[in-house]
Parts: structure tokens; sequence; C-alpha cells
């Protein structure tokens, strides 16, 4: 999937970057690198590029393996383009026992692909993860910013059809919705 | 009161900042822990458990176990290294590493040099319990580069070619990446060595303890039946190697880790580009031109004609009419035979070297303003410095190996100032980049001196107590135009103040300079200048300071030394006084030449003006690297006699009567010094290929031919005549040397010395000379009609003329010249990138290939002179430097347009 613009923050982006590397003292700016990569992956289609660390490395004047060795350690940077919903479906005990084969199952059919996979329209990618910590409302996913709990299947359609309808890329670092759906 | 830990039991004294590993092996020997993370070049990491050791507080108490690598001894601890517990945890760990292991022993390439296997064979392990599970076993081997391979199957996660890759060589290439059992290595984001930003200096290799890395001469291989060290013959770093040797063939080559100069590394040219010495173009056989076509002849056959043809243009014409130049490629011993040839058996000083083209500079400029024209401290006291200025030199290409342990220090934290008209390497790690227009180094310095004056941080002590001058020469700074010097260089004077306080602010500055402050018009002043920001800053005679050429070719310090002058004989004796005449006439038992001899430059003029008739070169292609190669051509063409002595047929072969094949350095011993004076060993490696000699061994012989009896070629014999001679040598022994060699002067106990002018220099006074900025004839000739500046330049692949690193696999990795020109000038003249541009100077015009860069900034440009397609050399002017006759390579003025 080709990148829809030119790798490069823009300024109020790059604004924003400045800031999170000021939070660390003088030569611990490299601390501030895991916010900075969320934003570059909410700015620049939902996934890291090569190009795109590389271009993090240059703004944050560290080494780009640098970037590339923290980016590969966390499941929630993306090193494959992905879909505009990143859905992310908890499997961990509590989801499990409660349904979540059954969403993941659903979600495939509907979607017409396996787990790991990104629907042929670019709207969907499908993943499983591990415990998100909302036990008390499993099954869930989430998608983005957002947790979407207590799921059936007839509450799945429902959201796709609306991700569908909104057609709008979600993100980490997108403010989260309010909590009633 | 000294502390004391327990080994068993035992007590024994610690030393401050030990950790228990380097306790236990200095106490009770090397091997009694195993180790798999653990290496002599890196720091502590504790990725491995295997060093665990069991540590209690009281004899009897609790124990526990501890990483020993990398946790530091405590006073009064007890440690037990073997206990049963700790024994049966390695021999678990272990085991556990074996599950995901090809157990392919037998068909390994480290086959019995495996630190795995000799671990898993020392911890007892007969077998892995665990059943087959998941595994990395199906890893694929990546064969893309020239020279290093990989084959993750084998790897084991210690994370030293990672560190390797940072903490040696600072390149960054390597690291860890996922998590958990899908932790892997990567070469930058998961691509191949070949794809990587890899420079090939193999340290990863070289520290991998099993094959996971390693390269395609299989240097970890028990194939060679011999190891025998000796020193790199590219660069003046003098990294030591070992070479590996089988059947009279060398395999491979490492780094020995026990190298002062290198400590276990070294570069992709030194490590990797050694397949030249027996590459079927070598030179095997001596020849004479006949009939304009080159043929075979015996030794015998060449000699008779040299000497004849010697003996006959000497009556004829007189002794000056012959000349000789000498090569930095070879051993000091081979060029002080040969300077001893030129002066005693010919009878005249026309003996020069390619440290003409190089440092001439340096030695001219310290020797009148210290009275020493070599580097004042020495590699090592990077450790001890605050400050680094680099001026006109990219060591991470040029001399990779200080190159990266520069690196290494100012990502430690410390002060980096690079002068210099390219972005190179070590810009990125610099606070200060003083980006000047090039031939404007003596501009930049002059405002630094004005402005350390200026702002008051003149060591008034020091100029007080070890100088003489500084009164006259600070009237002469005060006066200066600082705007008109800011203009001609182009570089911001804020910048300049600001980079100048930050070097005379320093508690300890070191400054290190290359060929982009000699090859100029200007280079003998600019040397001076550096020197007196030294002086002014009271940056001498101690550790982390001074002022330090990178010398370029392995022994360029060295043939100087040695008196491959025209000017000074053996030990730098001035050819202008009448005692030291008589001091070598009295040596060398013979008449010895009065007259100073021409330097190579001059040279071409004096054959040009039949003044010169003959000339015998060793080891340098002046067609390729001389510049304006026409006029060189025009003046070798007009010789009645040329002789070659050389490895290949290069562009000055071609051209040559007579040809002589000499011996590589691995063919061969003797001793090169290098920048940092160190004289170091030589040891000859395998036989001469073909029917090659010792260049050495040629010289003795025509010696003997012309009627001067002189003993074989043998580097000790040699070494005792120089020692008479040569004041600094007085203390060298062959035996003596060692493996890390000494650094010269060398008293007569043989004790020797790591920091010049400690407590007052050698001409006495530190002397100031002020010298200010003129504009090169260059610029002020042609600036007008050719209004673009080129640069020459070297990349790290390729060494000088390109002779013997073109005949490795570095030609794989970088292929041919090209044109770096900044994306404004190549908008500007409608060039793209990769299309040919023809570049014209005054002298003629080449065509070469466009890369367009930021590197350079609008109006100059760079370009490197490896390859003889491109002939760079053509363009480049017959200015030189007005003392020393150092050609100005650095500054060519050209036009350039599409071709």
């Amino acid at each position: 999937m080709a990148l829809t613009k030119e790798i490069r923050f823009n300024d109020e982006t790059m604004a924003l970057v400045q800031r999170m590397m000021k939070r660390y003292p003088e030569g611990k700016h490299k601390s501030a690198l895991i916010p900075i990569l969320h934003i570059a992956q909410a700015e620049f289609d939902g996934w890291l590029s090569p190009e795109v660390m590389d271009y993090v490395a240059s703004v944050m004047k560290i080494q780009p393996i640098e970037v590339y060795e923290v980016a590969s350690f966390y499941s929630m940077f993306n090193l494959k383009p992905v879909g505009k919903c990143l859905i992310e479906v908890c499997r961990t005990s509590s989801c499990w026992l409660l349904g979540a084969e059954d969403v993941i199952r659903h979600l495939e059919k509907k979607l017409n692909i396996k787990v790991g996979e990104t629907s042929a329209d670019g709207m969907f990618t499908l993943k499983t993860v591990e415990c998100l910590g909302s036990c008390g409302t499993a099954p869930m996913m989430q998608v983005g910013a957002d947790y979407y709990e207590n799921l059936n299947l007839e509450k799945v359609d429902q959201l796709v059809s609306r991700f569908k309808a909104e057609g709008k890329r979600k993100s980490y670092t997108d403010q989260p919705e309010p909590r009633s759906l | 009161m000294s502390k004391i830990a327990y080994i068993d039991n035992q007590p024994f004294e610690m030393k401050d900042g030990e950790t228990i590993l380097s306790f236990i092996k200095r106490n009770s020997g090397e091997d009694l822990v195993p180790t798999l993370c653990d290496a002599p070049n890196l720091d502590p990491y504790g990725a491995c458990r295997v060093c665990s050791v069991d540590v209690a507080l009281k004899s009897d108490g609790p124990v526990k176990a501890q990483a020993s690598c990398h946790t530091p001894v405590m006073e009064g601890s007890y440690i037990f290294p073997s206990t049963p517990r700790i024994t049966k945890l390695r021999k678990n760990i272990v085991e556990l590493v074996l599950t995901d292991h090809p157990l392919d022993c037998l068909t390994c390439e480290v086959n019995n040099n495996c630190e795995l296997q000799t671990v898993a064979a020392k911890v007892g392990i007969r077998d892995v319990r665990y059943p087959a599970g998941k595994n990395h076993l199906d890893k694929k081997k990546d064969l893309s580069h020239p020279y290093m391979t990989s084959d993750f199957s084998k790897c084991i996660n210690c994370a030293r070619c990672v560190r390797a890759c940072d903490e040696v060589q600072g390149q960054f290439v390597l690291s860890m990446a996922g998590r958990g059992f899908d932790s892997h290595i990567i070469k930058g984001m998961n691509t191949t060595f070949n794809e990587s930003d890899c420079v090939s200096c193999g340290a990863c290799a070289q520290a991998c303890p099993t094959s996971a890395i390693s390269d395609v001469f299989e240097s970890k291989s028990v194939v060679p039946q011999e190891k025998v060290r000796t020193v790199c013959t590219y660069c003046g770093v003098g990294c030591n190697l070992d070479v590996a040797v089988a059947d009279n063939k060398v395999k491979s080559i490492q780094a020995p880790f026990d190298a002062d100069v290198n400590e276990g590394h070294t570069c992709l040219k030194g490590r990797y580009a050694f397949s030249f010495y027996d590459h079927p173009d070598r030179l095997r056989e001596p020849m004479i031109k006949k009939n304009g076509k080159f043929e075979e002849v015996s030794w015998d056959e060449a000699y008779d004609f040299i000497a004849s043809r010697f003996t006959e243009i000497k009556k004829t014409y007189g002794p000056d009419y012959i000349a000789g130049i000498s090569s930095a490629r070879c051993t000091n011993e081979e060029n002080y035979l040969m300077q001893k040839f030129m002066r005693v058996v010919i009878g005249t000083n026309n003996i020069d070297s390619c440290a003409r083209v190089c440092h001439s500079p340096t030695a001219i400029g310290m020797q009148r303003t210290f009275g020493t024209g070599a580097a004042t401290n020495s590699i090592i006291d990077l450790q001890y410095t605050d400050c680094m200025m680099v001026i006109g030199a990219n060591p991470t290409a040029s001399h990779p190996v200080t190159g990266a342990k520069m690196k290494q220090v100012a990502m430690k934290g410390k002060t980096l100032i690079i002068i210099d008209p390219r972005k190179t390497e070590l810009t990125k790690y610099a606070q200060f980049h003083l980006q000047l227009r090039p031939g404007t180094n003596a501009a930049v310095l002059n405002m630094m001196l004005y402005y350390i004056i200026k702002e008051g941080l003149e060591d008034k002590a020091f100029i007080e107590s070890r100088t003489e001058g500084y009164e006259e020469f600070k009237k002469e700074i005060l006066a200066l135009n600082i705007p008109e010097l800011e203009k001609v260089s182009g570089v911001d004077r804020n910048l300049v103040r600001d980079a100048a306080v930050a070097y005379a602010s320093a508690k300890n500055a070191m400054s290190f300079h290359g060929l982009g402050v000699t090859e100029h018009s200007q280079g003998t002043f600019t040397v001076m200048l550096i020197a007196d920001l030294a002086m002014i800053t009271g940056n001498i005679g101690r550790r982390g300071v001074g002022v330090n050429p990178l010398r370029g070719q392995n022994n360029v310090q060295g043939a100087a030394d040695m008196g491959c002058q025209p000017y000074q004989g053996a030990g730098y004796l001035d050819l202008k006084d009448p005692e030291v005449i008589s001091k070598y006439e009295l040596f060398y038992k013979s008449p010895f030449p009065k007259e100073i001899g021409y330097k190579i430059p001059e040279m071409y003029d004096a054959s040009l003006n039949d003044r010169l008739k003959a000339v015998w070169i060793i080891g340098e292609d002046l067609v390729q690297t001389d510049p304006n190669t026409h006029h060189v051509k025009k003046a070798l063409e007009k010789l009645d006699l040329l002789i070659v002595q050389e490895l290949f047929m290069s562009e000055t072969a071609k051209m040559a009567h007579v040809i002589l094949p000499g011996a590589s350095f691995l063919e061969k011993s003797g001793t090169f010094t290098n920048g940092e004076r160190r004289i170091q060993r030589v040891n000859k490696v395998v036989d001469p290929v073909g029917n090659t000699k010792a260049d050495g061994q040629i010289i003795v012989d025509l010696m003997n031919k012309m009627g001067y009896p002189e003993p074989d070629y043998d580097p000790a014999v040699q070494l005792k005549e120089i020692s008479g001679i040569v004041p600094f040598f007085k203390g060298v022994k062959w035996e003596e040397l060692g493996i890390n060699g000494k650094q010269w002067p060398v008293l007569e106990d043989g004790s020797d010395t790591e920091i010049l002018h400690l407590d007052t220099f050698k001409r006495g006074k530190g002397k100031f000379i002020h010298n200010a900025f003129k504009e090169t004839a260059e610029i002020v000739d042609h600036g007008k009609e050719f209004p673009y500046i080129i640069t020459t330049v070297r990349e790290l692949e390729h060494y000088n003329s390109g002779v013997m690193t073109r005949r490795t696999r570095n030609s794989r990795i970088l292929k041919e010249d090209v044109l770096l020109i900044n994306p404004e000038d190549a908008r500007k003249n409608s060039i793209g990138d990769g299309e040919l541009v023809t570049v014209e100077s005054a002298r003629g015009e080449i065509v070469i290939k466009a890369k367009i860069s930021d590197e350079m900034k609008s109006g100059v440009m760079s370009t490197t002179f490896h390859f003889p397609e491109i002939m760079m050399n053509v363009i480049t002017s017959s200015i030189s430097d007005s003392e020393a006759k150092c050609p100005e390579y650095k500054v060519v003025a050209c036009r350039i347009r599409k071709k």
C-alpha cells in the first residue's frame, strides 16, 4: 500500500513532537520515542514503514536501528500496512470463555478475511490480541483508541456497518469516544 | 587497606570497579568460568547467564546465583565459581540453548573453533532432554554481501554482534528485534547485509561465538595451519593483523585483541581486502621494454641493464641526472636502503617519496613551530580528551579504526569540531561543523585565533614559559579583517567564535588533521596555524591534547623518517649543514652529495628541461595519482630511463623501460611506523609470489651490482644500521620490538615515548609564526572562467589509486568514481542523478557520473581518484604548497556541463 502523502510531519504535529521530546531532560529525549511513533503511525496510514521510521530517527536525531528495535518489540506498532480499522479482538481467558472465538469467526466470515489479513477494500484488518484488561465486560475488542465491550454477533454487525459508513481511519491517538455506544 | 573478597574461601585482593568475572579470571585462571555473551572488547552485558556463580555474604551463609560478567565484586563476599549447584545450572542453560541450535557441528564452518561447542563440552552436555519444539532452524542464510555472511539458525541471541556494531564500529546496523521467542538479529530494517548500511568492518563476524555471522573467508574455521601477526599495509593507523595461513596461502585475517593500536578491530581493507596479493594480474617477472613491448627477462638481465644505464647516465651527465622515488607503502628498512642507494651509490640527493603529495607540509610546518614533524600524541589519548577538532580529514573513510574511536568518544558527550567543506560522517556527531569553501582553512583558523585572543582565552602561563614570538603574532592576529575572512570562507563568524571558545575552554583539546589541510597552496602555513592554536591554548605536552596529523599511508611517517626527502637525510638531519654532511660521510665511509635534490614536482620540471634523465620509482602510480596528468606523462615520456618497481601494471608502469616486480607486505618482513610514531614489526606471512622479490632485496641486489657491498635484506641488520644514524631510533632493535612495537624517540635503553614535547619543545621554545590567508592562484587565475570548485576525496572501500583494492571484492561494493554534486547545482545545470557530466578545468576535462548529494555545499563538488577509467588528475593543477611542494589536489576551479 503506497503512502498517500509525503513523509513529513505538518507544523502542528511537528510542534507536538518537539513538545514530547522536551518532556525529558536534555540528552534523554530518546525516551519520547514510543509516543512519537504513535503519532507517526496515526499520521502515515496506520503503519510504520521503514521510510517513516527513518524519518522519525532523523527528526529525533537518533540511529534508525534504535527506532526499528523498539517498533518491532511492541505489538501496537504495525510494521506492515493495515486497513483503516484495525480490529483487535481479545482472545484471553475471560473473553474466550464468553465467546471471543465466535466473534472472531463471525468477523472472518463477514469481512471475508482470516485473522492477520486485510479486507480487499482496505477498510479492515483483523487481529487477535492478548488480554486488554477489560475482563468484566468480556468479550471485547479494540478499534483505534476505543474499547467495544459486551460483544455479541449482532453488535459486531452494527459496529462493522458503522465503521464502513464512517470510512474513517481509527488510530490509538484518537480522542476516546463517550462511553455509551 | 586493600579490599578483600573470597574465591572458594581463599582471600584475594580486589581491584576497583572489577566485575566478579574479571576478579575470578585474574586470580583463578581465565578458563575457570565459562562464558558466551562476554567478549574482551565489549562492555559487560549479562545475556546468557552461563557465567553464573554462587555468591554469599558469609562463608557458610545462603548463596545466590549471580551472572559474574556484569556484577561488580563486593568487598568481603564469598564467591563459589563451581559448586555442584552452579555447574548444574550452567548445564541446564546451555542445554536449553541447544534446543534451538542445529547440531550439525561436523559440517559447520566453525567446527572446533566454536565457543558454544567449547562451553557445551565444558559443562558436560551429552544429551538434550527436551523434545524438539518450536525453533529457528529454518532461518535462511544471507549470502548477499561480498564479504559478510549470516546464518541465523545458529544464532544464540547473545547480542555480541549488536554490541560490536554499536560499541566498536559505531555503525548501528545490527540490532535485536521482536521479543521473547521471536527475538532475532536484524540488519537495518530486516534487510540483508548487502542492502544495509553495513561498512563490512567484520567486527560482528569476529565477535560472534558461533557461525551465525561470519565472512566469505570463513575466518573462524580451523583450516589454517598457522597464524602470523603483522601490520596492515593500508592507512597510517597501523592495525595489527592476525593472518591465517595454510599451504603458503593467506586464508583469512582477524584483528588481535592484544594490539594496542586496534584492540581487536580493523576495517574492511585490513580484514578483507587482501586477495590482491596473488591476483592473476600481479607482476611476477622482471620485464624490459624492447621495441615498444614488455618482455620477461631474468633478474640478472634486468639488473645488468639498469646498472649499465645508471652508470652511463651518471658518467655522461652526472649523478644529479638520476632520481629515485621511494614508497610510503614499503618498510622503513627499504626506504632507508633506497635513500642510501641514491645518496651513496649514485651520489645524488634526488630522493623523494609519496610523503610529498601527502603530509610533507605537516613535517615542515610542525618542524618550524615545534621542532618535530610528527604527531605529538597517541591515539590512546582519545580516551583522555575533552574536545576533538578534526580539520580536513574524513577518518571514518580514510582512517576507519581511528574514525570509529572518534565516534565512540563523541557519543560519550565529548565536544567534536569539524572543519571541512563536506558533510562527512563525523559531522553527524559534531557540535560544530564549519563548512568552509575549499582553500580557506587558513582564513577560518585565523578567525579562531582572533576570537580566542578577543575572548581572553589564551593560556598565558604556557605562552610565557614555553613559547616565543607571541607579542608580534598577537598584533597581527588582532589586525585581521574578520568580515573579509568570513566572506571568503563562507562560515558565519559567530559559529567560528563558538567553536574557538569550545576548543579553547576544553580542559584537554586534541586536534587532528588530514590531507584536507596539507594538499593546499597554504598547506604548511595551515599546519602552523593549527600548531599556533594548540600553543595559544596550552594544549601541548600532556595526555589528551596536541597536534595529530592522521598520516595517510601505512609508512608515510617512516619514509620521511628514513630520509626519503631531498633536503633531509636519514633522521631529518638538515643537508644544508656542512657538519651533517661530514657526519654522514663518516658514517657511510663514502663521499656524500652536498646539493639539495629535487622534490617530486621539481623532477617533472627537471625532466622537461633536460636536467633529469633517469627515475627509479618504487610503489607509486604517479600518472594516476599525481596532479595534472598530461604534465606528468610528458615529463616521464621524456626520460631516457624509467624504472618502475610495482605489484601491478599501473598507469605509470605502462610507461616504464624496466619493470621490477616487488613483493607485497604479506611476502616480506620489516617495520612500518604508524601515524603515532609507533615502529611495528611486519612479519612475512607467505613466500613472494612468482619470481617477485622484497623491494629491499632488489635495492640491495642493485647496490651490489653497482659495486657497493651491502648485506642481504634483513630487517634486523638494516635496523641496526639505522639505529646508528637516526637519533630517535637509537634504542630500536628488531628482536625487542615485541608485538606492539615502540613509539619513537626510542632511547638507548629501549624506552619509548607516547607524548612529545612534555616539558620543552624539541626546538626549545615553541615558535608562534603568523601566516595570513592568501587566495590560491587557482581561484585568482581561473575562478572567473571556471566558477565551480572540485575537491578530491577518498572512499572507505578503496585505497588511493586502487591498484590493490580494485583487485579485491571491495570493487563489488564500490564500483566507480562519481561526482558528488549539490542538488541546486545539479538543477541549475539540468543534471540528473546518474547522468554523465563533463568537468572541465584549465588543464583538461573528464567525463564522470553525477551523484546528487547534499554532502557538498552549492558551488563545491567532490570526487575520488580510485579508478583509472576516470583519471581525475587530468583536471587537477600543478600548483603546490609554497613550502613543501605538496600538490593542491583540494582546490580545482572547474566548470560543468551535461554530457
